[in-house]
């Protein structure tokens, strides 16, 4: 495989002008021009110059003043001349405008004789322009050829223009592909040279290859749609990959259809076309070029055609009948005849036709006809008959034909519909049937229609009806019309056109009663049918839906803003409407002392509550000194707690604190357990009266409140080692929330109960000041006994350090444990203990 | 067959220099490198020379091509050019096509059909533009103007065969020669295909790193400097032509 190579330029240039002078010879010239074969460009100057030979002139008693100048048979004015000396004259030309002039020297002899001396021609023309639009294209031809390449090592011969091809080269050399090489074109004329760009490619980029050969068309027989395509491939594909394009047509057609392109994206040896027609010829065609789309489209191939496989008839061939009297008594001669399918319909050769007839409650008679009429005698009973075509592959559907008995007579009935066929038949057989339907005399509809409705609305309804069957129809229904009324109403018609089988009543009264009726109208008249009724709804489809469902998310919208709202003012509402009732069963007193009214004891015990109900808790112990003053820093802590408590009024902070044995483990409270050891008998009268919510609910505040009256209050009042056994219940039952509570050290309980305890409900608004001066004050009292620094104040203990383990020896202390349970949730609320300490428990 | 590296260094030294410039190069580094890729998968087809080398010479038959097999250490092997840094590579391909296209101007005598004549012609064209493109190719790399670079002999890539050779090994021997130059071409692919790799992963980094990486792999392999003379010749002052 070799290649050719050519280029080409698409304008017309002067791309070479080749001078070829003239020069009028004179058998003895008097003179010559110089320059003789000029080529001037086109808009300059140029000058010619005459001589005269000295021969000459003697002879003719001339000079350069008798030189005259023409050009194209005419005189140039002398003002272009020049007489440069005794022998010589120039004539000059500016702006030379015409490609061609012919210029003579003349000289007049002897005063009237003009003889021409010598003459030139002129060829005048502009230099080449420069070759553009140059092109390549690399024809992958099965020929010896080469290629004209200009590489980057390499320089191959040029490649001369032929004059009839002048802005086209081809050149022979072998084809290199992948390698770049580089292309100009130079023109050159008399005038000038000039050289195009260059054009650098890869020649696989250009190349138009040769068109896929051997192009071949197969059918298959399984299916009759499809034939497969098969050719043999160019020779450049052992380089490049190729694409195709596929076109075919029937034979008959005029146009090409095309295989989608994107089908034969790549390299390819065949190609199935499918959705072809059975049974029909195809021409095809194919050209190929570079997969990607570079260089350029093969030629196509040569045309090869093919025939799809056959299919069986897609049609029943249409047949008629004749009758002819038969010379058999009871018989008669009918003649079937058909006409032959077209191509389209036959998908095939029709080999033969099978004829069956059936008579009347007989076994079926089959007949295989290659002609397309046939004969048969028959007696004079119906038959059918049915008729099929066969090709190689199958059979057709059968058409059918009734051939009626032989006696059958047209009695006519009025009021009834007949269908009336008429078809042709021609010499070849019969043509397309017509059919009418007729009716001898018509009559009103023996029935009406019976509507009912399809839909019911608020305002409409759809009504609907059957199309009156053609027994009781007696004529051709022209048109319906519905009436409707309401119970009290006058009655609405409407007519509705004979198509119709359902009609939609508008503007009805809602929740109303009608009663709706047809009738059916002929020509003659029209019958009544039955009498419909039904109720409009009250409400449209989904009007109900529309009310309740915003009424009902209003109604939920509002709850759930109520339940918001309680649950954001929840402390407020319960201020105001169910205020903490104090719980009388968990009343305590700590310890009643009526010589020192005036000081307060602060009984830790007093403040355990079992119930878990408080949950804002602000605990304060301090641990007197009877004998030593408080501390200024104690003192100090005591101010400042007053003050929070004043600030924070509300809030809880802190935790339940540690119950007596507490003290044996670690506890964030800064409390000393050597110095709270020896906290002794400070005692402060002191009364709790303890709440634990209004029907078993938790309690927004704890009131404690100091008791000023001097009363006993009640029996734990009098009985303090009730009082205390509540107190160990509490502290041995570790499943309380934050608790305020009073720390007591437990190695003081039988000698000094009174511990300095001070808790504060959330809902005192401030402490009483008085109270405050007579707390410091009983604290200096109390700590006078003690050491400095036994007295500590602290508040925030968790839970589990209140309620952490106990020592064993502290648990046998008490009988019960775990009462406090019993006495919340089951017992009935008393305001006495219901446990006994063993040892009991002495108010001071 | 050369066996010193010096002849071979100073020729390839001399044609990569003296490379004329009739054209110029594409700088654009893939394609070059896919149109070599496709050259040397072309080129390493036997039915390109090989096929056409036994029929002319009669050794289709009688079994006689069992017995052209490539002579061992004629070409360089897969793992020999795969272990050359890219400049070296490209000048032992480039020496290598040379005494190619020696050796097959020494077949041409022994092939008498025309046609098979013109075939080899375009053979030969085919390797001058595969040369083409490895000059171009050299001036891509990194330090193209480099010229100290050692090649590594071709030990058995000799234009022709021992003149004692009688008609018969003469045609044998040219049959195993070819056979070689085929295989040969298949490595040469192998190690572009390398390099298309490398492109490629370079690609996802930075677009010299590759060309980058052939230098450094250059550089780390000058250990046979001493052999190659410092040549320096002014560009186009000798038309190149491969000794052998």
């Amino acid at each position: 495989d070799l290649s050719h190579q050519t280029w080409y330029r698409n304008n017309s240039v002067h791309f070479y002008i080749f001078s070829c002078s003239f020069s009028g010879e004179l058998l003895d010239p008097c003179g010559y021009i110089k320059p003789e074969s000029p080529i001037v460009q086109l808009g300059s100057n140029f000058t010619a110059v005459c001589v005269l030979k000295e021969k000459c002139m003697d002879y003719f008693h001339v000079n350069a003043n008798y030189i005259f100048w023409k050009t194209n048979h005419v005189t140039i004015p002398k003002e272009q001349y020049t007489i440069i000396n005794k022998t010589a004259s120039s004539v000059t030309f500016t702006d030379i405008s015409l490609l061609n002039i012919q210029l003579t020297c003349n000289i007049r002899t002897f005063g009237q004789i003009d003889q021409n001396v010598y003459g030139i021609r002129i060829i005048s023309g502009l230099p080449p322009e420069k070759p553009t639009n140059l092109s390549c294209i690399n024809l992958f031809l099965m020929t010896d050829s080469s290629i004209f390449v200009f590489r980057a090592t390499e320089k191959f011969a040029d490649c001369k223009t032929k004059r009839d091809t002048p802005t086209s080269c081809t050149v022979d050399y072998s084809p290199v592909y992948f390698v770049n090489i580089e292309v100009w074109v130079e023109a050159e004329n008399a005038l000038g040279k000039v050289t195009s760009d260059h054009i650098n490619f890869d020649p696989v980029d250009k190349v138009k290859p040769s068109p896929p050969h051997n192009l071949s068309v197969s059918n298959s027989e399984e299916l009759s749609s499809i034939l497969k395509l098969t050719w043999i491939n160019s020779s450049i594909q052992g380089f490049i990959g190729l694409k195709y394009n596929i076109q075919y047509r029937t034979r008959d057609a005029s146009t090409w259809s095309q295989i989608p392109p994107e089908d034969t994206a790549s390299t390819r040896y065949s190609f199935t076309v499918q959705d072809l027609k059975p049974f029909t010829e195809y021409v095809f065609r194919i050209r190929c070029m570079k997969e990607d789309g570079k260089g350029f489209w093969s030629d196509w191939s040569e045309e090869a055609s093919g025939i799809t496989y056959e299919d069986r008839p897609s049609k029943a061939p249409s047949f008629w009948y004749k009758i002819e009297p038969s010379h058999t008594h009871g018989y008669r001669s009918v003649q079937l005849i058909w006409k032959t399918l077209p191509p389209f319909e036959a998908n095939g050769k029709i080999l033969d036709y099978e004829v069956t007839l059936t008579r009347w409650k007989s076994r079926l008679q089959n007949y295989t006809v290659n002609d397309t009429k046939w004969t048969v005698n028959i007696t004079n009973d119906r038959y059918i008959a049915t008729l099929t075509a066969r090709n190689l592959v199958g059979k057709s559907n059968a058409a059918v034909l009734t051939i009626p008995a032989y006696d059958f007579q047209g009695n006519l009935a009025e009021s009834k519909c007949y269908l009336i066929t008429v078809t042709p038949v021609y010499a070849d057989g019969p043509g397309s049937t017509e059919s009418i339907k007729a009716y001898l005399k018509q009559a009103p509809p023996s029935k009406g229609p019976t509507v009912r409705t399809k839909k019911v609305g608020k305002n409409e309804a759809v009504l609907e009806w059957d199309q009156l069957p053609v027994d009781v129809q007696n004529g051709f229904i022209r048109n319906y019309t519905i009436f409707y009324r309401t119970i009290i109403g006058n009655e609405t018609a409407v007519n509705v056109d004979s198509s119709h089988t359902e009609y939609t009543l508008s503007s009805l009264t809602s929740d109303t009663l009608y009663m709706v009726r047809m009738a059916a109208y002929t020509d003659e008249g029209g019958k009544d049918g039955p009498e419909f009724t039904f109720t409009t709804p009250k409400f449209a489809q989904g009007e109900i839906e529309a009310i309740v469902v915003p009424v009902c998310l209003a109604f939920l919208l509002t709850t759930l803003l109520g339940v918001l709202f309680c649950f954001n003012k929840r402390d407020l509402i319960k201020k105001h409407i169910w205020p903490n009732v104090p719980d009388p069963s968990k009343s305590h007193i700590a310890q009643w002392s009526p010589h020192t009214p005036p000081r307060h004891n602060f009984n830790s015990k007093d403040q355990m509550y079992s119930d878990g109900n408080f949950t804002d808790v602000s605990v304060v112990e301090i641990e007197a000194a009877n004998d030593k003053k408080p501390f200024p820093e104690d003192l100090k802590s005591l101010d400042l707690f007053k003050k929070e408590k004043i600030s924070t009024e509300g809030h809880s902070s802190g935790i339940g604190g540690s119950s007596c044995m507490s003290s044996s483990r670690p506890s964030i409270s800064s409390s000393d357990e050597n110095e709270s050891a020896q906290n002794t008998s400070g005692t402060v009268q002191y009364s709790t009266v303890v709440h634990s919510g209004y029907r078993h609910q938790v309690p927004s505040v704890q009131v404690f409140s100091r008791s000023e009256s001097t009363q006993p209050l009640l029996d734990s009042e009098e009985r303090p080692e009730d009082l205390q056994l509540v107190d160990n219940i509490d502290s041995s039952v570790g499943n309380l929330p934050r608790q305020q509570y009073f720390k007591q050290n437990c190695s003081q309980h039988e000698t000094s109960p009174d511990i300095s305890h001070f808790e504060r409900s959330k809902q005192v608004s401030s402490v009483n000041e008085e109270d405050f001066v007579r707390l410091k004050q009983q604290i200096s009292d109390i700590s006078q006994p003690y050491g400095s620094g036994q007295m500590k104040m602290f508040q925030e203990i968790s839970v589990a350090d209140a309620f952490g383990p106990r020592t064993e020896g502290q648990v046998e202390r008490f009988e019960t444990v775990g009462m406090e349970a019993a006495i919340d949730e089951g017992m009935p609320k008393s305001y006495l203990p219901q446990t006994v300490r063993r040892g009991g428990y002495m108010p001071q | 067959m050369g066996t010193s590296a010096e002849p071979h260094s100073l020729v390839l030294g001399l044609l990569f220099l003296s490379m004329p410039a009739m054209g110029s190069c594409s700088d654009k580094y893939p394609e070059l490198l896919g149109q070599l890729q496709k050259q040397a998968d072309f080129m390493q087809h036997t039915n390109t020379l090989l096929d056409l080398y036994i029929r002319s010479q009669g050794l289709d038959k009688n079994g006689l091509k069992e017995h052209c097999r490539e002579r061992p250490g004629a070409f360089p092997s897969k793992d020999a050019l795969q272990r050359l840094s890219r400049r070296v590579f490209l000048r032992t391909l480039d020496t290598t096509l040379g005494q190619v296209l020696l050796r097959l101007a020494a077949l041409e005598q022994d092939i008498p059909k025309a046609q098979d004549l013109e075939m080899l012609s375009g053979v030969k064209l085919n390797i001058r533009g595969f040369k083409n493109n490895i000059h171009c190719m050299a001036q891509l790399l990194p330090g193209s103007s480099e010229t100290t670079e050692p090649t590594p002999t071709s030990p058995g890539a000799s234009p022709s065969p021992t003149p004692t050779l009688d008609t018969f090994q003469r045609r044998l021997e040219g049959c195993r020669f070819l056979h070689g130059y085929h295989r040969f071409m298949r490595s040469v692919g192998q190690v572009f295909r390398e390099w298309g790799k490398s492109l490629s992963r370079s690609r996802r980094h930075s677009p010299h790193q590759g060309l980058l990486k052939g230098a450094r792999r250059m550089q780390l392999s000058g250990r046979n400097k001493r052999l190659m003379p410092r040549v320096q010749l002014a560009p186009g002052s000798h038309r190149g032509a491969p000794g052998g």
